[in-house]
């Protein structure tokens, strides 16, 4: 599809359009968010229970588990937001009305980025909710102050636009909102096969090699290190290039697959 | 043809089975997340059995966490047979079959043997694989089959919970919407740690979630060996949540008698 001669509408209109549209939906199916909030709620109340006594083990560097898996259940919740941006794809996909924004005057890219800033604003719900269980009732600490918590903000809408741009490339493949399920189990092995709860000292076999390589490693050191002590250049540094490294490719991802809407 | 009870259960739970199997998305996750959750962990916390208080001395943690997964992957399919249900209700073809001279219980019976099947299949696949990974199930068969019953029963008793609600609202969406209780109940319980190391409310109430209580035995019995009592006390908490279960789906099956008349 082509949009012709027609002129082009400013990137960045669209891109808010996307974003106001997106958070219009959710303003009216207020439940939309209820997986998105409550599973990583759920998850930093669960793991820090279920595992309260795994911090007596070397690497961990907290007697707290709480300190440990805020971050985890943070990630977790970016990147079931970054799911809504596929759910939306997925129903304009599936009733038309999709065709009919490709055809509108405008970049791929700005269409596409209207969907993942929705999801980028969406995430922020679940990262402040998380924060505020694990301070307010499970006594999470923050010795890394207001440059810990902007660490998790950051990494947390960082993961959001990865996740995004890589469900919106597989819903873009397969034009339904059921491939959504493929979305998740890439989603859930991704986060799973790093050092979300366990520090890499403590994993053995096979999956110790598999975090050391997986580029969310460095995401969640980066979400976490504020729980753990002070933030440091060390640590931001990697996480900022592994952000930045997984954006660009999934983003090139999303806009190769956009074209297989066509096809 | 109400007297032939038998051939017409056969042929729906054949129908209700088929419907599980041409649904790979319904079935497969249950599979590959306790799969996933039990290669992780392995690796995760292979050293966490040697933390002081851990109740299980020289075992690896796939020892530990092979019957919670297992039970898991059964939990999380359990209401697949209540989802089809809904969906025979959603789209009139409960309707069609009230009208024709099937025995009621069979339509109640054939979403049970379903569900049954489904837990003998999916516990021994799960099994299967974690023995190919090196688990090391203590006793031998009677053990393997003891699992694969309780699984099954397990998924029995839970399924009639979600078959209940199936009848009750005819909604796909409602039953579905069930899933995040299961997930709660499987992870606030002894099924990947040990509740003795658990702390405060939450270890509290880990201690006192019936799931707890039939991991726990199906645990002894995977790392230390069979053993009745063990058997005993698991089918016990699993038949006494089925009988639950399956006195609420038959209250709701009648009451929808009654509505359809």
């Amino acid at each position: 599809m082509s949009s012709g001669n027609a002129p082009h509408v400013p990137s960045l209109a669209v891109v808010f359009a996307g974003i106001h549209r997106g958070l219009i939906r959710l303003q009216r199916i207020p439940s939309l968010m209820l997986p998105a909030v409550l599973m990583p709620v759920f998850f930093v109340v669960a793991f820090s229970g279920s595992f309260a006594s795994i911090v007596e083990l070397e690497g961990y560097e907290t007697d707290k588990a709480v300190n440990w898996m805020t971050a985890w259940a943070v990630m977790q919740g970016s990147a079931f937001s970054g799911m809504g941006a596929g759910g939306l794809a997925g129903t304009d996909l599936e009733n038309g009305f999709f065709d009919r924004l490709r055809v509108a005057p405008t970049r791929p890219m700005a269409l596409i980025g209207g969907l993942v800033g929705y999801c980028v604003c969406r995430a922020l719900i679940p990262i402040t909710a998380v924060l505020i269980v694990a301070f307010a009732f499970l006594g999470a600490d923050m010795p890394g102050g207001a440059l810990g918590i902007a660490m998790v903000y950051l990494s947390g809408i960082g993961m959001a636009v990865v996740m995004s741009f890589l469900v919106l490339g597989i819903v873009f493949t397969f034009k339904t909102l059921k491939s959504l399920a493929i979305a998740q189990i890439i989603m859930f092995s991704s986060m799973f096969l790093s050092v979300g709860q366990a520090p890499i000292q403590a994993i053995e076999g096979w999956l110790h090699h598999v975090a050391a390589i997986n580029p969310i490693t460095n995401v969640i050191r980066m979400c976490r290190q504020g729980f753990l002590g002070e933030v440091t250049w060390s640590i931001t540094q990697p996480g900022l290039i592994a952000l930045f490294g997984m954006m660009v490719g999934t983003g090139i991802w999303a806009r190769i697959r956009y074209k297989k809407v066509d096809a | 043809m109400k007297n032939n009870v038998f051939p017409q259960v056969v042929k729906l739970s054949h129908r209700s089975i088929l419907g599980m199997l041409r649904q790979p998305q319904s079935w497969a996750p249950g599979l590959f997340f306790p799969l996933l959750l039990a290669a992780v962990y392995s690796s995760q916390f292979s050293r966490a059995v040697t933390i002081e208080g851990f109740p299980f001395a020289d075992v690896s943690f796939l020892d530990f966490v092979l019957p919670a997964c297992v039970i898991q992957g059964v939990l999380f399919g359990s209401t697949n047979s209540a989802s089809d249900l809904a969906a025979d209700i959603e789209n009139s073809f409960m309707d069609r079959l009230l009208v024709s001279p099937v025995s009621r219980g069979s339509i109640l019976i054939s979403r049970l043997a379903s569900a049954f099947m489904y837990g003998v299949a999916q516990a021994t696949i799960l099994i299967s694989i974690f023995a190919a990974f090196g688990a090391n199930i203590a006793g031998g068969a009677p053990t393997i089959i003891s699992i694969v019953v309780i699984a099954a029963l397990l998924s029995v008793s839970m399924g009639s919970f979600g078959i209940a609600i199936a009848l009750r609202t005819g909604s796909q969406e409602v039953v579905q919407s069930t899933f995040p209780l299961i997930f709660v109940a499987v992870f606030v319980s002894s099924a990947f740690f040990p509740v003795q190391l658990m702390e405060g409310w939450y270890g509290a109430i880990a201690r006192k979630n019936p799931l707890t209580w039939v991991i726990d035995p199906t645990r002894r019995m995977t790392i230390h060996g069979f053993s009745w009592n063990d058997l005993g006390q698991s089918l016990g908490i699993i038949l006494a949540i089925a009988s639950v279960g399956v006195g609420l789906s038959i209250r709701q099956l009648r009451r929808r008698l009654v509505r359809a008349q």
